[in-house]
């Protein structure tokens, strides 16, 4: 029994030297303040809903979580001005968060998006009101009750409501807002499960379709746990290689700058435990943004899932997932840029053809824009490819652009009703232009924005990100995106002509007259749109200023 | 003062977003909304333009950039205004008679219950109009072209229950898609040749481009120019764009949205002077035209039909001066503003007309009005008077001068062109006056319409009457006042040159040619409507007047040769999109279409095989990322 | 004993919770393999942290295992009520949405 000394010493000391002492950890709180703010309403909301009387709560929720990302927006807009996006930029928390010009940006389109979203989450016009004359959301009087019994009859008859989702949301926000902030991978993993599990959740609570709205978050909670396994196993082997989870540490030992030890000669001789680790964070991360093959999930939980949240899940979600994409790869990993970047092609090339492709025959609104999101999912990543400055100003540009089109299309969907709930079914859709045409005009001019029609901000996001990857030599890539484009206008212009040119169906969807929230989000979907489009250079202009990280 | 320049844009677009979005609770006093917007627009255009007087020549155009679109290296897509006197000039033309006209259609629309969105509509046309004309490279000004191509496929269209109106919405669409691709071949040859689509630069590096380029160029702006101003072989949408409502007609299809061809020839001047061989095109289509348009415009009954007929002759005098260099730029935009103001006046005058006799459109059915609607007589008469060029008012300043010019452009060419446009005049005056005749004079030959509502011809309310004679003044007075001391030849010298010519003719010669053709015109035409009554029933069978038989003819003849050429060459066109390049398209939709299919299976709704699907990604990922690390 | 065999031995575990969950029907022990490779996870990270000789691994196992609680309290709640719907917590039957 010799254990050797220097093992034992790593966890055991002697009793005499207790002098040794940990240093207290030194947190800038005002810069991490956005991210405070919004766990803090978080935390507050939780605090509402267990002390103060139901019929409070709706409006204090939404007070709350107004307040918290408001705060968190001013807190962006404050340290983006003292110069935290650009010459001051630094590692907060010990070096656990990246305040940088891509973090802040990032994070102030994800508080934008969960400002829009929690307006489509208020949303209490269009479900009929309950037999007691409350008015109720879209979600689940009772999440635990089982559908179709009759404790869910009681609980909707006396106009129950779940306004835990708003404090749920704010995790999510939070955990978004971190996610592509984190400066080390444990950081990023845990931020990665905070933003996850109140999505998961958030997915089961839809009112009407309750067993789609189940077995969507199942889906999605199932295969979200798969996909973390393997971003903590690659964790695990970046570790195991580089002795640190640190973005710069990794970033020194791939690149060799790293002060040598034995331990690391003897990881680093062999790069099989990085490159197949870099893989592994790579399935979790490609997980998130839905790149195929990692984007079984999208269509089923898109449909699932409550429409206001999955308006919210395809917009923030993809923004705080190519955040932390483009964080990894940029900092951390471009030692071995030439080692991901062929297979990071082959993800993007299928992604565009699969999901433009697959979207042609869909016939459900939410399926086709899922597929719609897996394609975009894919142009993204052409910009993320481009491996230079212009490619991440051009993807922080894109995405800011797609979500706020994603919002406003989902919003519209939220709109079209029958008897049922939603009526997504396409055929349902068939001239909506004649019935409401300022509706079917709203969605056709997210739908060509989706395309990507000049003047439209999709058209801006598109052309910069395929410039950028141009100009990297991307060329083929270029291509096979133009081409996918060119599929994916088809099968929007397709849904233009449906809402425009068939007849009405005499039993057709009636749209519901909104309140002030939905119609404040859908117009700020068409203003983002309209305004990204017409004058796209001040943002594109904002984005390239923020596109530097630190490490 | 040049930071106003959007506002001329911005508000006529603001109208038209809030008549389009503001939805019923503006139905009230929408229509005055569009009045305003329109008629602030014009006082900030009247502004801009005082303030230009009150420069030196030197410093009168103004530029205004707003921002860059598209800000790549390479590919500058700016969105830029640039005011010069040119631009002024239609940017008066514009606003002002479109403020008379949107006051005519509060009037004329009274009792539309889609009339907040006739106004949107219309103050989006000023809004893309504008546009064009205050454009400082050309990828706006094709924004602008679009626009005001939508904005006239929606207000032809805006009678969709009547189903010829639709068809004749689809028909101007289609065939302005045949001249619109000329304008974007063009930009695209100017951006491969000189790499940018500013005015200013294009035209300062214009000579060093090669002479194919620029009659290339050329040919494809005079293509654009013929789709949008109704020139042969593109003229066939016009007249059937008459479906529109009559104040369409009159601001749209006669004032100023078919004038456009004219401004972009006459804007790319630098590129014209350059291609001999273009301009040489130019002034064919332009002789052609005007000839075209008269005959056409004698053989039609629909008042309107005819006046369209007459507009496309104008515009083919337009389009003939432009073609003809320097010595004709000015008096193609003089002509241009005039007819802006007479035929404006005379489409007024038929819609006030029409207003009065429950909407019927035949010529034969009218006759003897001039007792009873006075003011739509005399403001009529008035525009009538100027068109024919009779001395003294607007026509007879601008056309004569078109005509020396012709003459002016020296050699056989001359010549021809001279005649042409002598013979244009004379049959202008004969088909006007065969208008005016059976309109206004003559026995009364109203019939009962189709539910036996016998007509109760009536003067229009003052909302209409106001602006008739607003222009009627214009018709009038505006020829003298741009001819006095010379000064419209004078303020637009700058923009685009000016050379006098060497006219083989005397200017007294040729004014004393033109009067004798005109007075010519005049006398055929009252030799057979003024003198023998006018047949009530259409000249069809043995009860033709001998005129009458050739009238028809001559109608045939159009239809058939020029308007079936038409016809024949766009079910070509059809034929051959259906065919080959929808062939192609729907090919690749159905593999497409297949392909997806057979790819949506995949997504069978089992979490396993989703996780399945990962798991093997996961597992190629890595092994790829491995193996590019060995390869 | 070589610290490399612990390796194998996680590399193992994160094979056999994988194929787990590509094998089994039952979403509860569907799960338990996700917790599996977890834990084979922490396994690694433990080895890695003697392998380098810092303490940054095992700190990370503990912030694994607090982040698998919490994704158990999650993923119950939500399992439970698929089966009190369904009575059945096979996940071949959560298979209304396709195509």
């Amino acid at each position: 029994m010799s254990v050797p000394d220097t093992v034992h010493s790593l966890w055991t000391v002697a009793a005499s030297s207790t002098t040794q002492t940990i240093p207290t950890p030194h947190i800038e709180y005002g810069q991490l303040s956005p991210m405070l703010a919004v766990f803090g309403a978080a935390a507050l909301g939780i605090l509402a809903e267990a002390f103060l009387p139901r019929r409070n709560r709706y409006w204090a929720q939404i007070g709350i979580a107004m307040a918290g990302l408001v705060g968190a927006f001013v807190a962006v807009v404050v340290l983006a001005a003292q110069g935290y996006a650009g010459t001051k930029a630094h590692l907060a928390a010990m070096g656990a968060v990246a305040v940088d010009g891509p973090s802040l940006f990032l994070q102030g389109t994800i508080v934008l998006i969960a400002v829009v979203s929690v307006l489509g989450f208020a949303e209490r016009h269009l479900e009929p009101r309950s037999s007691t004359g409350a008015p109720v959301d879209a979600f689940a009087p009772q999440a635990a009750t089982v559908p179709g019994s009759d404790a869910e009859k009681s609980a909707a008859r006396s106009g129950f409501a779940t306004t835990e989702v708003f404090p749920l949301t704010m995790f999510a926000v939070g955990g978004m807002l971190l996610f592509p902030a984190a400066s080390d991978l444990l950081t990023m993993f845990v931020a990665l499960e905070v933003f996850s599990l109140p999505l998961y959740l958030l997915c089961a609570l839809a009112r009407r379709r309750r067993l789609l709205s189940q077995e969507a978050a199942v889906k999605y909670f199932l295969l979200g746990a798969f996909s973390s396994a393997f971003f903590l196993f690659g964790l695990a082997l970046i570790y195991g290689y580089a002795g640190t989870v640190s973005i710069g540490g990794i970033a020194d030992v791939v690149s060799g700058t790293a002060t040598p030890t034995p331990a690391l000669a003897n990881t680093t001789a062999n790069d099989a435990l990085l490159l197949i680790g870099l893989a592994m964070l790579g399935v979790g991360l490609l997980f998130k943004v839905g790149a195929v093959p990692f984007h079984a999930w999208t269509p089923d939980v898109y449909q699932g899932a409550p429409t206001p949240v999955t308006g919210f899940m395809a917009s923030a979600t993809k923004v705080a997932a190519f955040g932390a994409t483009l964080r990894l790869l940029y900092a951390a990993f471009p030692g071995v840029t030439w080692d991901w970047r062929p297979v990071l092609w082959g993800v993007a090339i299928l992604t565009m053809v699969v999901g433009a492709i697959i979207a042609v025959t869909q016939t459900d609104v939410k399926r086709l824009l899922a597929y719609s999101s897996i394609a975009h999912a894919g142009f993204i990543l052409t910009g993320v490819i481009a491996m230079n400055k212009a490619g991440v100003s051009a993807v922080l540009f894109y995405l800011g652009a797609y979500s706020f089109v994603t919002l406003g299309a989902f919003a519209v969907v939220t709109l079209v009703r029958d008897a049922g709930g939603e009526a997504t079914h396409l055929s349902r859709w068939a001239g909506l232009g004649r019935r409401s045409p300022l509706v079917a005009a709203t969605f056709a001019l997210f739908l060509l924005a989706f395309a990507g029609i000049p003047l439209t901000s999709g058209f801006a996001g598109k052309f910069a990100v395929f410039q950028a990857a141009a100009s990297s030599g991307a060329t083929p890539l270029v291509i096979v995106g133009v081409l996918s484009s060119a599929v994916a206008a088809f099968f929007y212009i397709r849904v233009i002509v449906l809402m425009f040119f068939s007849d009405p169906r005499p039993d057709g969807p009636t749209v519901a007259v909104p309140s002030a929230f939905t119609a404040t989000a859908i117009a700020l979907g068409v203003l983002v749109t309209l305004g990204l489009g017409i004058l796209p250079q001040y943002f594109l202009h904002l984005a390239d200023q923020a596109s530097v990280f630190v490490r | 003062m040049d930071n106003l320049i959007p506002v001329l844009v911005g508000l006529p677009l603001a109208g038209a977003a809030v008549l389009l979005l503001g939805g019923r609770r503006l139905d009230r006093f929408g229509h005055w909304l569009g009045v305003l917007a329109s008629t602030a627009s014009f006082g900030v255009g009247l502004v801009l333009f005082f303030d230009m007087l009150s420069r030196s020549t030197a410093q009168r155009p103004a530029f205004e950039h707003l921002f860059t679109w598209v800000p790549v290296a390479g590919f500058q897509a700016q969105v830029g205004f640039q005011l010069d006197q040119l631009s002024v000039v239609f940017v008066l033309l514009i606003t002002g008679v479109g403020s008379l006209i949107h006051l005519y259609s509060v009037g004329y629309m009274a009792h539309d219950e889609r009339r907040r969105r006739f106004f949107g509509y219309l103050n989006l046309f000023l809004a893309a109009m504008l546009l064009l004309v205050l454009a400082d490279n050309y990828l706006l000004l094709y924004v602008g072209w679009e626009g005001v191509g939508l904005a006239s496929y929606l207000l032809i269209g805006f009678w969709q229950h009547k189903p010829s109106a639709a068809t004749a919405a689809k028909k101007a669409f289609l065939v302005n898609r045949v001249g619109d691709i000329g304008l974007s071949v063009a930009i695209m040859l100017m951006f491969s040749t000189f790499g940018t689509f500013a005015f200013g630069p294009v035209f300062g590096a214009a000579h060093t481009a090669s002479q194919g380029t620029l009659t290339g160029i050329g040919l494809m702006l005079l293509l654009a120019a013929c789709g949008k101003s109704a020139q042969v072989p593109l003229q066939s949408w016009l007249g059937d764009a008459m479906e529109g409502p009559t104040p369409v007609s009159a601001l749209i299809h006669a004032a100023t949205m078919v004038t456009a061809g004219v401004y972009l020839i006459t804007r790319s001047s630098a590129v014209f002077n350059l291609a001999p061989t273009a301009q040489l095109a130019t002034v064919c289509v332009g002789a052609v035209t005007l000839l075209f348009g008269a005959i056409v415009g004698c053989a039609k009954d629909d008042i309107k039909k005819a006046l369209a007929g007459s507009t496309m002759s104008q515009i083919g005098y337009m389009v003939m001066a432009a073609g003809l260099g320097p010595i004709g730029y000015v008096f193609a935009i003089m002509h241009l503003v005039t007819h802006g103001f007479f035929k404006a006046g005379l489409f007024l005058g038929a819609g006030s007309v029409m207003h009065g006799m429950n909407d019927e459109v035949d010529m034969r059915r009218y006759g003897g009005l001039r007792k009873h609607m006075p003011l739509t007589f005399v403001t009529f008469g008035l525009g009538y008077l100027a068109i024919i060029g009779f001395p003294g008012l607007s026509g007879y300043f601008s056309k004569d001068k078109i005509i020396e010019a012709a003459f002016a452009h020296g050699g056989t060419e001359g010549w021809i062109l001279g005649t042409a446009a002598l013979v244009g005049a004379a049959v202008t005056a004969f088909y006007m006056t065969r208008v005016m005749l059976m309109t206004f004079f003559g026995e009364k030959r109203w019939q009962p319409d189709a539910e036996g509502h016998e007509p109760h011809p009536h003067e229009s309310p003052s909302t209409m009457g106001i602006p008739m004679v607003v222009l009627a003044v214009g018709s009038v007075g505006a020829g003298a006042l741009f001819a006095w001391n010379s000064s419209f030849v004078k303020w637009l010298t700058p923009v685009t040159g000016h050379d006098e010519g060497h006219s083989p003719l005397s200017s007294w010669t040729v004014s004393g040619i033109t009067f004798a053709v005109i007075a010519l015109g005049v006398l055929v035409a009252w030799t057979m409507y003024g003198r023998q009554p006018v047949q009530a029933t259409p000249p069809v069978g043995s009860l033709l007047t001998r005129a009458a038989r050739r009238d028809l003819l001559q109608d045939d003849f159009n239809h058939v040769v020029l308007v079936g050429g038409g016809q024949h060459l766009t079910r070509f066109l059809v034929y051959l999109d259906a065919k080959g390049f929808d062939g192609v398209v729907n090919g690749i939709a159905a593999a497409v279409g297949g392909t997806s299919g057979r790819m949506r299976k995949l997504q069978n709704g089992y979490v396993r095989s989703y996780a399945l699907s990962m798991f093997g990604g996961a597992l190629v990922l890595v092994a790829t990322t491995l193996l590019m690390r060995a390869v | 004993m070589n610290p490399v065999n612990y390796l194998y031995l996680a590399a193992l575990l994160f094979t056999i919770g994988a194929t787990g969950v590509l094998v089994r029907r039952n979403a509860i022990v569907l799960f338990m393999c996700v917790e599996l490779m977890l834990n084979a996870s922490n396994l690694a990270l433990v080895t890695f942290s003697r392998l380098h000789g810092n303490l940054d691994g095992q700190i990370i196992a503990f912030f694994t295992m607090v982040v698998a609680a919490a994704e158990v309290v999650v993923g119950l709640a939500i399992i439970v009520s698929v089966f009190r719907t369904r009575h059945s917590a096979s996940v071949d039957d959560t298979n209304l949405m396709k195509l």
